[in-house]
């Protein structure tokens, strides 16, 4: 789509805010509300990262708004500090440092709990504002008398002091904004952050450090909202206290899901329906009381049947119509696995054995214990390096418990976990897959509104960056060896035609090899498979167990699964658990002959 | 300086905001954790049941008359707001909940905003309960005191309602695990309904006995909702004991700084919310694994 | 008459994922009937398509002559039909004795309180622990005698004896006895085989979510082979 043609969305935001000054008036804006919906436009930016690009809904950001505005403005009058852009840039540094502050408590919980904190955090700013701080923020008052800027350029200075002069201004810096908006959004973490949104538990078992991420998303869109609070103060001349209002911070989120989160333009285009509505029902109609009732009528209706916004709506219909014309010129043809897998060389992962050279994954005395139910009894579990191994056990016997602690979801409640060597006792879950261990989920864990190819990345970038990085301006694909990473991934599993493809459109056997493929595509040494062939057709199993002798090539994998043909047929050695402890351990023909075993899956029958 | 009388005084506000505080944050409290939707037009509610029970008492000058009207309405709205809207959210995602809840907070605002001004206006206090009341050393607004008993038998009424009656069994369980119940024979939905009505009225039911208290204004509900959130943080979510003990903390917090510099009591209560969410990150008196 | 429950064809998914392919069951009025298979076969997701809580796809559910297969699980339940799930899901916060009255007693109902009691005497000494307070054996018990209480036509028993001691499962073994010999059908799913089909006079074996046998339990005792081929190792 548009992505891929380099600049395209720069170069028409540029004509097009451009071509506003010449255009709008005409439809009945005034300047002055233009230059709003610019504000609030760079406002939304910053938002909408954290918002529509990471899943994480703030209704604190009148916080930041207000705290990047006060700064920008005292630093004006009352210090009178003499450069009107560097004091808005200080202040935007201290709301990003006062967001990363409040980003640290704010984070510790997700959701509604998220949601609320912000609340509570904006609301607290809005009286500290008011009262104690208001020596400093003129309180009800806020700061009037904050200059225009002023831009010398050698021959003559420009005084941004009209309408349509400080519109070049506002328009300038939000062109700044969103390029740099685009180039976050395309970037490493702007993928990380997409993914964390689609499934953070995901996110973080392919190893990436979900917390760090969704502060740095919290930092960015506190750095906008003290920016854009700057060019308030600039562009009213007056820092107006209003800002740090609950009604601010509600305004922004109705405005940006009105035009459409996740879209970057979504707040620049709620901004106007909001502020034409609002100029229209005062000046036009004369009735000014009902523009904020009909516009909360207007939202609560596109939330029920527009989720996406205006953005978001026009993107659906464009993405239906190319895709119907897509369709009629020539439909794909899913390849089989079975043909494209061997050809698919893909080297696998000499891995950072650093000299160890003992078992790959040691457990000593695991137990697990939910309140007083034993999931899992003093289980001892040695994996060689290049073994496959299957795990088999009747219901109940403690098999994804087990899974969970080796891969350090769930803590044990005693015992010790070594892998290569080291102890990863107590380690969090993105940690031990930068070591490379890592799971394949019996229930598929997928980022379902990415596409094939994007799913794959996300999984090889916390290979190739590690569990955090800040690199915020590169692109995705300017990230060394990803390419040839995610393709031959992608090979390997046998969805290299479907890269491209959304997930949700794929068929139930193709999301299963995707589930896999995010584990392969962190080049695990040690991969877990837990279930691998659930809710297969005869058909898929086939090609999965296929697939499975194909990836095993120098890996060590561990496969829990209920097929017993495929567990025999793939493992050299098999342990079996039964209620929480491990009952038997050998070869699949060791196994099979065990009375013991064969009386725990017959359940007495043996016995009759 | 403070003295005493004043600090017994303002432990008394404290105590008074704080039971009121726990009657609306049970409210949001049970709704969340039955239905798992938090409602953020959770304050509208408060400020409709004020605004419900003043016209009810234009009409006929009975305080009593106020009550019932302001709360059976408020329940009225969220029964039907429950129908209409809040039901095909809840295979939604919870920001959309979120969104939808906060955009018919907004609505209600405004409406009432449309309809009576934003001028704020005055239920009395019903005869008998004007004036002031000498305790010990000190004299005390009777109808704040009176507000107490109303409030706190307020509460002994939902206590009642919640852990002595089948309806509140089903509630309780439905809290813990709706599908089970379900699958026992009770029709959930239906009771997600009447939860949604329960939950609106206890907002509504203080916001017509607060009225002669503050004055009501299309706006008071954003505060008492932005205090909910901090008692319901404070508290656990989806634990009835968690609102009531987070109602008190929050509301002695509020009082007892506002004694020395009312600028300061959000900061306080944002301190006592970061403590808890630090030291017990799912609230005094809840359990983990509600998100 | 016809079979009190039938089941026709049923196809039933988790997700995108096929887990029942065209289950077919009948089971007949006092009946008590197993369904058999190693884990992951389909056994649970066969008693949760019978309750509602999965919805079949495709195919036909009878009971007691109203097909169900559209209703939702408290409508089912309401026509005579009960699961006691694999989990068991007791309400931990409420006491055993809330953990009845929430499926309330109907004034008609052939089980009221004091012959819960009475067939329970250790959930009676237990009235008012709470759920989270009881053993694995007593919840087992409560989960049985909560779904008694709604005077069902039909109970699904899912793994009832499982994580629970040898003697524990003697004694709630006597007690489903006594219950099916009272004239109460049931459905049971269960690993410990022996005890399944001490209750049972039928049995259905599933593998992989096919339907794959059908026995009297006799057979079966006198073909153990079958029972290696489909769930042995």
């Amino acid at each position: 789509m548009l992505r891929r043609r380099p600049f395209l969305i720069e170069a028409l935001t540029a004509i097009g805010l451009i071509a506003a000054p010449f255009v709008l008036p005409y439809l009945g804006f005034a300047p002055t509300t233009i230059n709003r919906i610019l504000v609030w436009g760079l406002f939304g930016l910053g938002f909408d990262i954290l918002f529509g690009f990471t899943g994480l809904l703030s209704f604190g950001q009148s916080a930041f708004y207000g705290t990047g505005g006060m700064v920008a403005a005292y630093l004006l009058t009352v210090v009178s500090f003499p450069h009107v852009m560097t004091a808005v840039l200080i202040g935007t540094l201290a709301a990003a440092a006062v967001g990363y502050l409040i980003g640290l408590i704010a984070l510790r919980r997700t959701g509604i709990y998220f949601a609320m904190i912000t609340v509570a955090i904006a609301e607290v700013f809005y009286f500290v504002e008011f009262n104690p701080l208001s020596r400093f923020t003129g309180g009800e008052n806020g700061l009037p008398g904050v200059p225009t800027p002023t831009l010398y350029l050698g021959f003559t200075t420009v005084q941004f002091n009209t309408d349509w002069s400080m519109y070049a201004l506002l328009a300038f810096w939000y062109f700044v904004g969103l390029v740099l908006a685009l180039r976050i959004v395309r970037s490493p973490v702007g993928a990380v952050l997409s993914a964390i949104r689609d499934n953070p538990l995901r996110a973080a078992a392919v190893g990436h450090n979900i917390h760090s991420y969704k502060l740095t998303a919290f930092v960015i869109a506190a750095a906008y909202a003290g920016f854009a609070g700057g060019l308030l103060g600039v562009m009213q001349g007056f820092m107006p206290p209003d800002a740090f209002t609950f009604d601010t911070s509600g305004q922004l989120v109705m405005q940006t899901a009105i035009g459409g989160a996740g879209t970057l333009f979504g707040p620049l285009v709620g901004a106007t329906v909001w502020l034409y509505l609002s100029d229209f029902f005062q000046t036009t109609l004369h009735i000014g009381a009902t523009w904020k009732l009909v516009l909360g009528i207007v939202f609560v209706l596109l939330v029920c049947f527009l989720r996406r916004g205006i953005v978001g709506g026009l993107q659906d219909l464009a993405a239906r119509f190319t895709a119907t014309a897509r369709e009629a010129v020539a439909p794909e043809e899913a390849p089989v696995l079975a043909d494209a897998a061997p050809d698919a060389e893909i080297d696998a992962p000499p891995h950072r054995r650093g000299g160890y050279s003992g078992p790959i994954l040691e457990a000593r005395g695991l137990s697990k214990s939910f309140g007083g139910i034993v999931a899992n009894r003093n289980i001892d579990f040695t994996v060689e390096d290049g073994e496959l191994r299957g795990i088999i056990g009747p219901n109940g016997a403690g098999k994804s418990t087990f899974f969970k602690m080796l891969t350090c979801e769930l803590p044990p409640t005693a015992g010790r976990i070594r892998f290569e060597g080291r102890d990863i006792t107590g380690m969090d879950i993105a940690a031990v897959c930068q070591l490379g261990l890592t799971k394949s989920y019996q229930v598929n864990q997928l980022f379902t509104r990415l596409t094939v190819r994007e799913n794959v990345v996300i999984a090889a970038l916390a290979e190739r960056r590690g569990i955090f990085s800040l690199d915020l301006l590169r692109r995705v694909d300017r990230v060394a060896g990803l390419d040839s990473q995610v393709a031959g991934t992608l090979a390997l599993v046998g969805l290299s035609a479907r890269a491209g493809t959304r997930v949700a459109e794929l068929a139930y056997g193709e999301k299963r090899r995707l589930e896999i493929a995010l584990a392969l595509a962190s080049s695990p040494s040690l991969l877990l498979l837990d279930e691998p062939l659930a809710g297969m057709s005869p058909r898929e199993r086939a090609e999965t167990v296929q697939l499975l002798k194909n990836i095993r090539r120098g890996r060590t994998l561990v496969v829990v699964d209920h097929d017993m043909d495929a567990v025999f047929g793939l493992a050299e050695r098999i342990t079996v658990l039964h209620e929480g402890a491990v009952l038997a351990e050998g070869t699949p023909a060791e196994i099979q002959a065990n009375s013991q075993v064969q009386e725990a899956y017959l359940g007495g029958v043996a016995a009759l | 300086m403070v003295n005493w009388p004043t600090f017994i005084s303002q432990c008394f506000n404290g105590l008074v905001l704080g039971a009121l505080l726990a009657l609306i944050s049970s409210g949001l409290t049970i709704i969340y954790g039955t239905l798992g939707v938090l409602n953020l037009a959770h304050g509208a509610m408060f400020m409709l049941g004020g605004y419900a029970g003043w016209v009810a008492y234009t009409y006929t000058n009975s305080f009593i008359a106020a009550v019932i009207v302001g709360s059976l309405f408020v329940g009225l709205v969220g029964v039907v707001m429950e129908r209409a809207i809040i039901r095909y959210f809840y295979a939604r995602p919870h920001e959309d909940q979120l969104l939808v809840t906060f955009g018919l907070g907004i609505v209600f605002v405004e409406a009432v905003r449309f309809f009576f001004g934003s001028l704020s206006n005055i239920v009395p206090a019903p005869p008998g309960l004007g004036g002031i009341t000498p305790i010990g050393f000190m004299f005390y607004p009777t109808y704040r005191l009176a507000l107490l008993g109303i409030v706190a038998v307020a509460l002994l009424v939902l206590y009642f309602v919640l852990y002595r009656t089948r309806i509140g069994i089903i509630v309780r369980a439905g809290i813990e695990d709706s599908i089970m119940v379900d699958a026992l024979g009770i029709n959930v939905y239906r009771v997600f309904m009447v939860v949604f009505g329960i939950g609106a009225m206890a907002a509504g039911f203080a916001g017509i006995v607060n009225a002669p208290v503050v004055s009501i204004a299309p706006d008071v509900g954003e505060a008492i909702l932005v205090q909910t959130f901090v008692v319901v943080v404070i508290g656990g979510v989806g634990s009835f004991p968690g609102a009531v003990l987070g109602g008190l903390i929050a509301g002695e917090i509020i009082s007892i700084t506002s004694m020395f510099n009312p600028g300061y009591s959000y900061v306080m209560l944002f301190v006592a919310m970061t403590l808890v969410l630090v030291l017990r990150p799912y609230g005094l008196l809840g359990t983990a694994g509600r998100e | 008459m016809s079979a009190l429950l039938e089941v026709e064809r049923i196809n039933s998914y988790y997700g995108d994922s096929h887990i029942l392919f065209d289950v077919s069951l009948r089971v007949e009025r006092h009946e008590v009937v197993a369904l058999l298979g190693r884990n992951g076969a389909g056994k649970s997701t066969t008693l949760k398509s019978l309750m509602g809580l999965v919805r079949p796809r495709s195919g036909r559910i009878i009971l007691d002559g109203t097909p169900t297969e559209h209703l939702p699980p408290h409508a089912i339940a309401a026509l005579g039909l009960q699961l006691v799930p694999e989990e068991r899901r007791i309400f931990g916060s409420l006491s055993v004795e809330e953990n009845l009255l929430l499926a309330g007693f109907s004034a008609k109902s052939r089980w009221p309180l004091e012959r819960v009691w009475a067939t329970f005497p250790r959930l009676q000494e237990r009235r008012r622990s709470r759920g989270t307070d009881l053993s694995g054996g007593e919840q087992q018990m409560l989960a049985i005698a909560r779904a008694l209480v709604r005077d069902p036509k039909i109970v699904l028993l899912d793994e009832p004896f499982e994580g629970l001691a040898p003697i524990i499962v003697r004694d709630l073994l006597t007690t489903c006895r006594a219950l099916a010999e009272a004239g109460l059908t049931v459905v049971v799913v269960e690993q410990n085989i022996s005890a399944a089909l001490s209750l049972a006079s039928r049995a259905y074996i599933i593998n992989n979510g096919h339907l794959v046998e059908e026995m009297s339990t006799p057979d079966l005792r006198r073909q153990p082979e079958v029972l290696h081929r489909h769930l042995g190792v």
